[in-house]
């Protein structure tokens, strides 16, 4: 076991860790500033930010030999007996001069400058720069250029660290990203003709240690420290990236990877960055309704004394569903794969209870193109829908599921008087006409929904739900990882998460509470098991709990 | 913070006197200053009749309003950071990437619930570009809650009206520091 | 029967009226304290006269009255209504055995001026209906489901109890003096040796004086309302007329107290000189008396107000301290001066007023000195011991 010294803290590493300087220092409790160096990029030590004093303890004497000069701390390995020193006075120095140079040629245009408030060169500086700027200050301007459809560089902001070069040479492979001129000249640019754009583009933003790279989405619209984070799950495809949602006031201003080793790593697709705007879609559905049936299906006994009269009430709306459902006879249900696990497993209760011999369907899975997996390993699937595989093992547990195509005829032919619809795909088009139609057969038909589709209009009873960003639950990933997250904001006026509106159906009281939910999901179904005891920030496999089922 | 933290400074009540122990005499004494006061002069100014007299309109807080710069464009580089500092939160900013050649950023909108605001002038501080200013604009009204939220155009408009009277506050600063002449005489 | 009826119509005219001017008193004494104005530009409505502000009472209860009867959801509807009602009401009933001015000579006699004469147990229904006021204060600090509202009224019954004691200490020492329990005796006795018993009980007025400002519950001891604290207290969640009625009720005490005071201790309706002290008078004797009575009561309001802007509220423990330790031993030492008095000098105040005022004054300043060594009020105040605190 080796042993490290991080000032006067000893340091006990694992037999087979290799980290370096900086990561040992950050076990400890010590902060080590550093721009170059990322955890999940080479190191390239040129900033010298991280500069510290080390030295070795020999075992025996004890005698600590110190080197003489200063060295990064980010490539420095931490062996047996290593021993750091960051907090001397000639580190200070180090690190003073360091923020000084950097600072000779930053425009400090803090105040318009997206990145304030969350830039490490600001905070750096804070902690350790000098009091006094003794270069002349210069223009309030940075100049500006272009990197690709996303991403704008700000050419002055930028403090040389070559992590986004460094990223698209190693994360992506695509290379747009270089440095030109040399010395004081030095400048990111990209070869003209081949801007940046590739699908992991939007990254470097967040890698920059500083504002040199904004965020064309994110440009400009509010300040960072207005917006409030909440830990979410990317629903964009079935990778199931950790992310955060930064919102501010109930609206999201922007979407970032959140660190997983298990998953996304550092990193997050574009298609996901910047694809959740249909959050705030004026489209979404808002405000439940009841259609009554007697145009779309004239011999059925449904009552037939003309349209209910506008808004409703939810609560009047989900009693009224209940009882229709519950007087249909014959119950099948839908599940779709943008639900949570918890949700799904109401939705079977609920089923279960009104008609033991329910249907359970699963609804369509979109998918697009191919999986595309970048050098780096970082695999972005066709299959565009965050849960399948929670929906499904849910489902199964309920017995054997159908397949959507499966149920269509038998909704059709009249096995069925009662369908139970939950959507929420963000895609417009994901049922036909064809398929709504047959749907449409049955006399009830309940349908959840963010957007207007040929199967809402043709729903009896019509409950806008909501989006991932406003709903707490469990997804679990093409790889079996699950992981449960909170809502970041809450749902448009007039919408209600499936969650909340399964929770009322079920005659529970006070608000849905997921966590309550999901601890019966593990007690009731073997393959979730591992999550019983809590689901960490990473999430949690769930292979073991499928062997066991096996 | 604990009790014995540092920056507690204890202070301990003053020991009373016979005087203060019968509490009568200081009594007669509190009555003596309120009586004094029951016939001294009134500070009242009897608005509207009289107005009132301000006697630096350079540090008053009334009516804010917004500059402009030498070409008449609006100076506000959109940086929110008056909104950060307003504690009233009334200031509501819609920046974006300004129009112009050398500017980067402009407010799209600016709001000021002027019903909201406690005209406490944190704003003008917090101004990194002294594009915000409180005037001594002080006898505001309207007839609805609307009409007391200031757009920009209207912050613009209050900033036509006054500049003649108040110039910008920047720039009494830098003249009255260019006036500044080495003062005569004593150690140099 | 009509004779009452008369007399209890005009007392609560002349009653709510002065009320109502005393608030506008009140606001301007607080503007001239404080170097303002005070409210000074409602005079007659329509037109331009101002008035000094005259207008603004009946202004403020215009407004009042068509405010919005407003009652929050979360309160004891009954109680909440009850409330300023039974505080109100007692307030005025306090009224039927005080007397507003001696008597008025007719061919067949003469009329008290009090709305039920030669009721033998004035004092005591003086006391019994102040003690139902602490209940209109508790019942709305309860029913406002507040809890500044209730915290008000806690303090209230507190400081009303603790400070009835040394009232009723003070008035005992009248009592002995004069033998009766009957306002207008006691005003008889006042004006027939011409010694007020403020001069002959120095001690037993400043007592009295203090419990009866506590019990108005008026600053330094308005406690129960404590706006910065208790942001008002048991009135908090009150609005509109129920408001006026604890306004009002509180106007009411205040000026009850201040004719307790004028009564129990100046002397009531006697001024030397001009008003004589027999029954045998002239309207004009009577009239007058009426004036000397109420010169007296706005003097002593005057008192109050300029007492209220001119010291700071006392802390709760302080409160108490002064109750307890302060009021009640002076109280108690009062009535057995009094008491060694009637037994042993009984025709010393006929005989030597002098004398007598200046042994008493001399006997409470001894007493108040000693109380002040032994009891000082600041005490409690030092730091406590570091540790003790909460942290
Ligand atoms: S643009 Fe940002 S990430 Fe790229 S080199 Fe400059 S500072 Fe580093
Ligand atoms: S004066 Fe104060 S309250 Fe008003 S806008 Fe400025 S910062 Fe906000
Ligand atoms: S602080 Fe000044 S520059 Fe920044 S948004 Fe406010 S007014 Fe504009
Ligand atoms: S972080 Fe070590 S040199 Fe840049």
């Amino acid at each position: 076991m080796a042993k490290v010294w991080i000032n006067d803290q000893e340091i006990e590493l694992g037999d087979d860790e290799r980290l370096n300087g900086i990561q040992v220092a950050r076990r400890a409790g010590v902060d080590v500033p550093h721009y170059c160096w990322h955890p999940g990029l080479s190191v390239v030590a040129s900033c010298r930010m991280c500069l510290v004093e080390t030295g070795s303890k020999n075992a025996e004497t004890g005698e600590v030999s110190m080197m003489p000069k200063l060295v990064p701390a980010c490539q420095t390995p931490a062996k047996d007996g290593t021993v750091f020193v960051t907090d001397s006075d000639k580190v200070k120095h180090a690190r003073a001069f360091v923020e000084e140079a950097l600072l000779i040629d930053h425009p400090i245009d803090c105040p318009i400058c997206d990145k304030a408030g969350e830039c490490y060169l600001q905070d750096y500086h804070f902690e350790h720069g000098q009091k006094e700027r003794r270069a002349d200050i210069k223009p309030f301007t940075s100049r500006r250029r272009p990197m690709g459809e996303t991403v704008t560089l700000f050419v002055d902001r930028c403090v040389m660290c070559t992590r986004c070069v460094r990223f698209t040479r190693e994360i992506t492979g695509t290379n747009e990203l270089m440095t030109v001129q040399r010395g004081a000249h030095e400048e990111i640019d990209v070869f003209p003709g081949f801007p940046l754009e590739n699908k992991l583009s939007g990254n470097v933003v967040d890698l920059c240690p500083v504002g040199a790279l904004g965020d064309q989405d994110f440009l400009y619209s509010q300040r960072v420290w207005f917006m409030k984070t909440h830990n979410s799950v990317c629903t964009g495809c079935s990778t199931g990236c950790s992310i955060r949602v930064d919102e501010n006031q109930d609206e999201v201003y922007r979407v970032r990877p959140r660190e997983n080793p298990h998953i996304n790593k550092w990193w997050m697709c574009d298609d996901g960055r910047y694809g959740w705007r249909y959050i705030h879609d004026d489209a979404r559905l808002i405000g439940p309704e009841i259609q009554n049936k007697q145009d779309a299906n004239a011999d059925s006994g449904a009552n037939g004394d003309g349209p209910l009269p506008g808004p409703m009430e939810w609560s009047t709306v989900i009693a009224k569903a209940d009882e229709d459902v519950r007087a249909a006879g014959r119950l099948a249900v839908v599940l779709s794969p943008y639900l949570t696990v918890e949700e799904a497993f109401l939705l079977c209760t609920y089923a279960r209870e009104v008609d033991s011999q329910v249907l359970i369907a699963l609804g369509p899975v979109p998918q697009l193109g191919e999986d595309e997996t970048f050098p780096s390993g970082f695999t972005i699937h066709a299959e565009k829908a965050p849960n399948r595989r929670g929906v499904e093992e849910v489902a199964a547990s309920f017995g054997k599921a159908l397949s959507f195509e499966e149920l269509l005829p038998k909704v059709a032919a009249k096995e069925v008087s009662a369908v139970w619809v939950t959507a929420g795909y963000p895609q417009a088009n994901w049922i036909d006409e064809s398929a709504a139609s047959q749907l449409a057969k049955a006399d009830v038909l309940v349908v959840q929904d963010i957007f207007d589709s040929p199967l809402w209009q043709a729903a009896t009873h019509r409950l806008p739900s909501a989006t991932f960003a406003e709903k707490e639950g469990s997804y679990v990933n093409f790889a079996n990882r699950l992981q449960s997250v909170p809502w970041a904001i809450r749902p448009p006026a007039g919408a209600r998460s499936e969650g909340g509106v399964l929770w009322r159906l079920l005659g529970r009281t006070g608000l849905y509470q997921a966590k309550q939910v999901l601890a019966e999901v593990t007690r009731e179904i073997p393959y979730f098991r591992a999550a019983a005891d809590g689901v960490s920030e990473f999430g949690i496999d769930l292979t073991i709990g499928m062997l066991a089922e096996a | 913070m604990k009790p014995d933290d540092p920056d507690i400074l204890w202070v301990d009540e003053p020991k009373l006197g016979l005087a203060g122990k019968l509490y009568l005499p200081l009594i007669a004494q509190g009555l003596t200053t309120t009586t004094k006061h029951l016939f001294g002069k009134k500070v009242t100014v009897s608005y509207p009749d009289s107005e009132p007299e301000i006697a630096n309109p350079l540090i008053y807080r009334g009516v804010h309003r917004l500059n402009r710069d030498e070409q008449g464009r609006v100076k506000c580089v959109a940086c929110f950071l008056c909104a950060t500092a307003c504690p009233a939160h009334c200031i509501d900013i819609i920046g974006t990437e300004s129009p112009w050649e050398d500017r980067e950023k402009y407010p799209e909108s600016f709001t000021i619930d002027e019903l909201r605001c406690i005209y406490c002038g944190m704003c003008e501080e917090a101004c990194p570009v002294d594009a915000i200013e409180l005037t001594s604009l002080y006898n505001l009204t309207g007839r609805s809650r609307e009409e007391m939220v200031f757009d920009k155009e209207k912050l613009l408009s209050v900033f036509d009206q006054t500049k003649d009277a108040e110039p910008m506050k920047s720039q009494t600063v830098a003249n009255s520091l260019a006036d500044t002449t080495p003062p005569k005489g004593g150690a140099s | 029967m009509w004779e009452a009826l008369i007399k209890i119509g005009l007392l609560i005219f002349v009653i709510m009226t002065a009320v109502a001017y005393f608030v506008l008193l009140e606001r301007k004494v607080a503007a001239w304290v404080q170097d303002r104005k005070g409210p000074n530009r409602v005079g007659l409505p329509l037109t331009k006269i101002r008035l000094f502000g005259m207008g603004q009472p009946l202004a403020d209860g215009v407004k009042m009255v068509l405010k919005e009867e407003y009652i929050p959801g979360h309160v004891d509807k009954a109680l909440y209504v009850l409330a300023p009602i039974s505080i109100l009401a007692s307030a005025l009933a306090t009224f039927a055995v005080i007397p507003f001015g001696s008597i008025w000579p007719t061919a067949d006699g003469y009329i008290d001026f009090v709305v039920a004469p030669g009721f033998d147990a004035g004092l005591i229904y003086v006391f019994a209906l102040s003690g139902i006021a602490v209940y209109g204060v508790i019942l709305g600090g309860w029913a406002s489901n507040n809890k500044y509202s209730f915290l008000g009224g806690l303090r209230s019954s507190a400081q009303l109890i603790a400070y009835e004691i040394p009232l009723s200490l003070g008035i005992l020492g009248i009592v002995l003096t004069a033998g009766s329990l009957r306002l207008d005796t006691v005003i008889a006795q006042q004006a027939e040796t011409g010694m007020w018993n403020a001069f002959v009980q120095p001690l037993g007025f400043v007592v009295f004086l203090v419990a009866a400002t506590a019990e108005a519950a008026r600053l330094p001891f308005d406690l129960p309302e404590a706006e910065q604290e208790l942001i008002g207290g048991f009135h908090t969640e009150y609005s509109g007329m129920k408001l006026v009625m604890y306004a009002s009720a509180e106007f009411l005490h205040m000026i009850t107290a201040a004719f307790l005071i004028v009564i129990l201790f100046l002397g009531g309706w006697h001024f030397w000189g001009i008003t004589g002290s027999g029954t045998e008078i002239t309207w004009v004797t009577a009239l007058l008396r009426v004036l000397v009575l109420f010169a007296k009561i706005c003097l002593v309001v005057f008192g109050f107000m300029m007492v209220r802007w001119t010291l700071p509220r006392f802390r709760f423990d302080q409160l108490m301290a002064l109750a307890w330790k302060v009021m009640l031993p002076l109280g108690m030492v009062n009535l057995v001066l009094v008491a060694a008095m009637v037994e042993y000098f009984n025709n010393a105040v006929a005989e030597k007023p002098l004398m007598v005022f200046l042994v008493m004054t001399g006997l409470m300043l001894v007493s108040i000195v000693v109380t002040a060594v032994l009891a000082p009020l600041g005490s409690r105040n030092e730091r406590s011991p570091v540790g003790d605190l909460p942290t």
